[in-house]
């Protein structure tokens, strides 16, 4: 079974959950949602997140103190990598269970219910199952809940790891290349506030200006790259009979992962 | 008509979308993103984002927070000035030492030659020889210490710089936070009251405007009698905003303002006693140094003579160890002041940053509150709309879209046309 993380809103801790097989032509009345904030607020995962924000705070300090013998912005993303590492393992440790229990909540409601795909309630505007209250109700007993004997029915909704995509060549190309842009255009209109002095009219004008200079570079480097992945999901999508396709970190339980194809098709 | 409407459902009103058809099966989504940016409100959201970069800009001035690689090139560059200035030092009191010596060898063999000394100059340089030793050795243990006095007292005094530095800035933090969220309650109660004040009217309208029977005259006066409205609460809405905007650009103003005076009195108290703990160890070091033990006497040296080379010898330490001190007293001074840009670089000047982030958080909270007035009221559209046609589901912002209804410019001319 393949598995992926899913991050829940309050504490965004990675959740394990098992990606659908292949689409076929069901009917898309299966789509249900959660708000997941409503099982962040039960007290195993407040628990968590209290012990997990203490650990965090305790981390802060160490970080604080190793990044003051940074001097290089290579040593300063080190440190930072190896301080969200620790986060991480950390977070995997403490809130693994927790999660687990939840995903197993999850998909057992789904399965009463008939759903091929639960997604968060932030993206649904309209319509779909609600099956917060039952998932809820579910995790306040201690019965233990068992995994599904079977996979999640096939569903015409997918999901692709944006994050994942994020690391492309073209993406981290165009992400450099605005970066330096950005630095760039502060440092300009940073002299050119400046020189406004406390001219406020003038002062907005420049700001305005910038965050224009700011969105016309963003719609020219980075826009391209991001409308020609969308272009390619859909492509890859449409050929595996999805009709839609939504950011992973959306899915909390079925829906079909497309993101190696995707991965695939923009390294060629 | 029928023409028009096969272009496409971008003309809402006259698109009719086979919502049961094989590649939309009851499922719409809209992009979000893109409709907020034709929302009336939209506006005052630009103003945020123009108000966020003019405290960025602002931040790039003089208290920009340096990048990494400028704070390696000006550590660099201290930590430079703070050797060069120890070999400087070092230079000038390895001169003065010989330039001393040689003074009171030359006065030693004087008194010497005077008192009938045969080789009087031998003699002289034999005794001051063993004098310059001794001194050199004193003077560079009492360099060293000195040095090392200094260093563990100046990182203390960085310390209690930092510490004060934060806890003011905290302070000052928390009183701004706490002001932001008086204004936000405040504007949360405004718009509130507003909608309350013309609820009954609204309502009247929009059930008026839900039936299918109006002729086109009355359902435009309708949805302007509603746009006019929605003017006027964003118009009350907009002048509160901007009061609380001034009111908490004065108030930040202030705070930052007694922070600032707060932190420089800290501060010169720390300086002040970080310097007087320096004069007093110099002043120490400074009497050990004077006491060290005249040239060593010669036997066959009447005493009188004897008393007169010790007068000498006394005289030229005593001249030596004032003009040495001047010179540590400068060493100290440029050291303490080198070691204190070092302490800004590291730590005020990250707390200057720190206030440049707390005010873009406030404004980024209020940008997120009127972000988030819009979002509910285009997906209250969204349901209305997806009602109307017969979605079953309605997604926002998908990642990509080969099949469903993308009811986006559908709500874009809805929100567009209630507004016009």
């Amino acid at each position: 079974m393949k598995k992926h993380l899913i991050p829940l809103l309050v504490v965004g801790v990675a959740l394990l959950t098992a990606a659908a097989p292949a689409a076929t032509g069901r009917d898309l009345t299966d789509i249900g949602y959660i708000d997941q904030s409503a099982i962040a607020a039960l007290p195993a995962y407040t628990n968590v997140s209290r012990q997990l924000a203490a650990y965090k705070a305790q981390l802060d300090r160490q970080y604080a103190a190793a990044i003051r013998n940074a001097h290089t912005n290579q040593q300063r993303q080190q440190i930072g990598a190896q301080f969200g590492q620790r986060f991480n393992d950390e977070q995997r440790t403490l809130a693994g269970p927790s999660f687990m229990r939840a995903q197993l909540a999850i998909a057992s409601v789904a399965s009463t219910r008939g759903l091929s795909v639960v997604v968060d309630k932030r993206i649904i505007i309209y319509g779909g199952q609600d099956i917060t209250r039952d998932v809820v109700r579910l995790l306040q007993g201690s019965q233990s809940i068992l995994p599904l004997g079977t996979a999640p029915p096939p569903s015409e909704v997918g999901f692709v790891d944006q994050s994942a995509l994020a690391n492309s060549p073209q993406v981290k190309a165009a992400s450099a290349q605005m970066a330096a842009y950005a630095e760039r255009e502060r440092q300009f209109y940073g002299q050119q506030f400046t020189r406004a002095g406390s001219d406020a009219a003038k002062q907005q004008q420049i700001a305005a200006a910038y965050n224009k200079a700011m969105s016309d570079e963003q719609n020219q480097v980075l826009k391209p790259v991001v409308d020609h992945a969308q272009a390619v999901t859909a492509q890859i999508a449409q050929r595996k009979g999805l009709l839609l396709i939504i950011d992973h970190a959306d899915i909390l339980f079925g829906g079909t992962d497309i993101t190696t194809d995707v991965q695939n098709a923009l390294n060629k | 008509m029928l023409a028009l409407c096969a272009l496409g459902p971008t003309l809402s009103g006259c698109s009719r979308v086979d919502v049961n058809s094989p590649q939309i099966r009851g499922i719409a989504y809209v992009r979000v993103d893109d409709v907020v940016r034709h929302d009336p409100m939209y506006s005052q959201l630009s103003r945020i984002d123009d108000a966020i970069a003019m405290v960025d800009l602002a931040g790039s001035g003089p208290r920009v927070p340096h990048s990494a690689a400028q704070i390696a090139l000006e550590d660099a560059r201290i930590r430079a000035e703070v050797a060069a200035a120890r070999a400087r030092t070092q230079q000038i009191v390895t001169a003065k030492q010989r330039e001393y010596a040689a003074r009171e060898q030359a006065a030693v063999a004087a008194a010497l030659a005077a008192a009938g000394v045969r080789n009087a100059s031998n003699v002289a340089a034999a005794m001051g020889h063993a004098s310059l030793q001794q001194q050199g050795v004193a003077v560079q243990q009492a360099g060293r210490d000195y040095a090392a006095f200094q260093q563990s007292v100046v990182t203390q005094s960085n310390g209690a710089v930092r510490g004060i530095v934060q806890q003011l800035q905290q302070e000052a933090n928390q009183k701004l936070q706490a002001k932001a969220m008086q204004e936000e309650q405040r504007e949360t109660n405004l718009s509130l009251q507003l909608s309350q004040q013309d609820a009954t009217k609204r309502l009247s309208i929009q059930t008026k405007l839900s039936m299918l029977a109006l002729d086109a005259a009355t359902r435009r006066q309708l949805q302007a009698q509603l746009a006019d409205m929605l003017r006027r609460e964003n118009a009350v809405l907009s002048a509160q905003r901007a009061a609380d905007r001034r009111e908490f650009a004065a108030y930040r103003a202030t705070v930052m303002a007694q922070t600032n005076e707060q932190m420089q009195a800290q501060l010169s108290r720390i300086r002040t006693e970080t310097q007087a703990t320096l004069a007093a160890r110099r002043n120490e070091v400074g009497a050990q140094l004077r006491g060290l033990a005249a040239p060593a006497s010669v036997p066959h040296l009447s005493p009188a003579t004897q008393a007169q080379i010790r007068s000498i010898a006394q005289q030229f330490q005593q001249q030596y160890q004032s003009d040495i001190e001047g010179v540590l007293s400068q060493y100290a001074q440029t050291g303490y002041a080198l070691e204190a840009q070092y302490a800004t670089l590291h730590g005020a000047d990250a707390a200057a940053s720190g206030a440049t982030a707390q005010e873009v958080a406030v404004l980024q909270q209020r940008r997120q509150t009127l972000y988030n007035q819009i979002l509910d009221q285009v997906e209250r559209e969204a349901q209305r709309l997806a009602k109307e046609k017969g979605f079953r589901v309605v997604f926002s912002n998908v990642t990509a879209a080969p099949g469903g209804y993308d009811m986006t410019n559908d709500l874009i001319h809805d929100i567009e046309s209630e507004h016009e």
